[in-house]
């Protein structure tokens, strides 16, 4: 059995291992009630340009409404010093030096740049931020982000919104068994309640996520079952799973059975 | 005998529809913050389609079964203006590039069964009979055969003109003050006032709690290259966008939808996905010419639905969201209909 510590951010800790998402809601009302079932205690929220602080702070308030732990984004940003500067911005508006780190080097499947996120986590580390940077499943990528001095790396599971899953178990995995001290989240891509779960089973500090809850036909109901998923992930991983074997072992003792009813 | 004196406060789309509903029996004064008739609210930049199944993807079904009511109260209403206002009941066509057929699936999925309105499913062959010019570029698609759309700015102009032909009147470039009088009497700013009807949308922040705006974004386009016979939806992974073919081969492409209340101009990047997604629908729209490029604010609640109400003699109707011209005449008439009509 492994020691079960709680999800650390940063130094903070946290009992729920979801982070979810403010985007794409069929109504704030709706985001509300999936962001209390989905019972997380960290919300994503991304800040566009037309958002100055009072252009949108009503939906602003309505985040705010739910008390939850912010953590901006710097989603749609193509360049260092877009990210950067919108970085800036976030830090104001929201008044908190936490930021998910995102920067897109493609915009078709929107997959992050890796060589753009180096260079501005390294300056957004620099300034004092404490950044959260959502990369692809690289271990080489995510060894020199950490080298950089990131507490906290959010590898995607697939490209954000397509509900994929993990794509690529061994590469996750693999930064898991290489980086054991780095609190791991992964960003993007999950579908279902059983991505997260898969995700958690490995070892995953967290799973963050929006489209999985937001598109569901009741984003409420999906958010309560991402919820069960991730408690069910990381009751699994703390209790250390049975090792998988090639041949059959029976669960039930065969001595003392009749010979005749045994097979071969 | 003397009709009983009414204010309208804005004439923007539900204004207008109330003003309709209202003016033969009672004399309307009507207020808007606007400095004239026709340019003003998010429903003069609307694309004013009438699609209450492909908005049943996002809203409550009984939300999108008031749309249908709705629509069957819009011949009614343009029949009575003094001009014809183009409403066309021709379908809307939705297609999806072959990278975006997930989206194109889940939107099917989402599509809330209403009796007598159904989709069906848009082949290669009926896509080309449906938009000759878009055979060959969309192989499949769904096609919703019971939906329309109107001509928002026609129906501005007429709806102004006829207003204008009665006793109504008109104060543009007010904003007002209500007082509650005695004996049930109502003022606006010095006036009074048996009723006051509010139709402010956005402009009644203030006083409804809640009051959200959205912000959309929408061109406008002059393309004679290009010829729809209804409104398309193109499936696009992180944006909806129609484009509603208005007459005199013009089209409006549209719309985004930001959590914001800045109701600034049109940013670069939203100009380009909008009009870079019509040019992947039909490259005629390449050498169309840009008539405008607008942005304003959708008047919403928290849960995106409607809101009427009735506090002494005020009646407020708002939170029409991005559903204004599918709704308005069901909720106007809705709301006026107990103590009005």
């Amino acid at each position: 059995m492994r020691d079960d510590k709680p999800l650390t951010i940063y130094g903070q800790k946290f009992e729920s291992r979801l982070l979810i998402g403010s985007a794409l809601y069929p109504s704030p009302h709706i985001m509300q009630e999936a962001i209390s079932a989905s019972q997380s205690q960290i919300v994503t929220v991304s800040l566009r340009r037309q958002n100055s602080v009072s252009a949108g702070d009503d939906f602003w308030q309505l985040i705010k409404d739910t008390g939850l732990k912010v953590l901006p984004n710097t989603a749609g940003c193509h360049s260092v010093k877009e990210a950067v500067t919108l970085a800036h911005m976030c830090r104001e508006v929201f008044a908190t030096d936490w930021i998910k780190l995102e920067l897109i080097g493609d915009e078709y499947n929107l997959q992050p740049d890796p060589v753009a996120l180096l260079e501005a986590t390294q300056i957004l580390l620099s300034e004092g931020f404490k950044v959260l940077p959502y990369c692809t499943d690289d271990l080489v990528l995510c060894q020199r982000l950490a080298a950089l001095g990131c507490d906290v790396l959010m590898p995607w599971g697939a490209p954000i919104g397509t509900g994929k899953g993990l794509l690529n178990p061994y590469n996750l995995s693999m930064i898991r068994q290489r980086l054991p001290d780095i609190t791991l989240i992964v960003d993007a891509g999950l579908g279902l309640p059983s991505h997260a779960c898969q995700a958690l089973e490995m070892g995953y500090d967290a799973v963050l996520l929006n489209s999985a809850i937001a598109g569901a036909g009741c984003p409420v109901t999906m958010a309560r079952a991402f919820n069960y998923a991730v408690q069910a992930g990381r009751a699994a991983y703390v209790a250390q799973a049975m090792p998988e074997k090639d041949v059959a072992a029976p669960s039930t003792p065969t001595m003392g059975m009749p010979f005749w009813h045994q097979s071969n | 005998m003397k009709k009983p004196k009414v204010a309208i406060l804005g004439f923007g789309l539900v204004g207008r529809i109330a003003a309709l509903m209202l003016h033969e029996r009672y004399q309307l004064h009507i207020f808007e913050a606007a400095p004239n008739a026709n340019d003003n609210g998010a429903g003069a930049l609307a694309a004013a389609m009438l699609a209450p199944m492909a908005e049943s993807v996002i809203c409550d079904t009984d939300i999108a079964e008031l749309g249908v009511e709705a629509m069957a109260l819009w011949p009614k209403l343009l029949a009575a203006l003094p001009s014809s206002v183009m409403y066309q009941q021709s379908g809307t066509l939705i297609v999806a590039h072959p990278q975006d057929m997930g989206d194109l699936r889940s939107f099917e999925q989402r599509l809330k069964p209403m009796a007598g309105h159904y989709a069906q499913q848009a082949s290669s062959q009926d896509i080309a009979r449906l938009e000759p010019e878009l055979a060959g570029r969309f192989h499949q698609g769904i096609y919703l055969p019971s939906e329309g759309q109107l001509d928002n700015q026609a129906f501005y102009k007429a709806s102004f003109e006829l207003l204008q032909t009665t006793d109504s009147q008109f104060y543009f470039g007010q904003s007002v003050e209500l007082h509650q009088e005695a004996q049930g009497r109502i003022k606006v700013n010095d006036a009074e006032f048996d009723w006051v009807v509010d139709c402010r949308g956005i402009g009644a922040k203030q006083q409804l709690h809640g009051l959200r705006g959205v912000r959309g974004e929408v061109a406008r386009i002059y393309a004679p290259e290009v010829s729809l016979h209804r409104p398309v939806r193109l499936m696009h992974p992180r944006y909806p966008i129609y484009i509603a073919p208005k007459p005199n081969n013009e089209f409006v492409i549209g719309a985004t939808e930001i959590e914001s209340q800045d109701s600034g101009s049109i940013t670069v990047r939203s100009t380009l996905e909008l009009l870079s997604a019509a040019y992947t629908v039909h490259s005629g729209f390449a050498e169309g010419r840009v008539m405008a490029l607008n942005a304003g604010l959708r008047p919403a609640f928290s849960d995106n639905r409607p809101k009427t109400s009735v506090h002494g003699n005020v009646i407020s109707i708002n939170g029409l969201y991005r559903h204004g011209y599918l709704l308005a005449p069901a909720v106007v008439k809705q709301a006026l209909s107990k103590e009005l009509l």
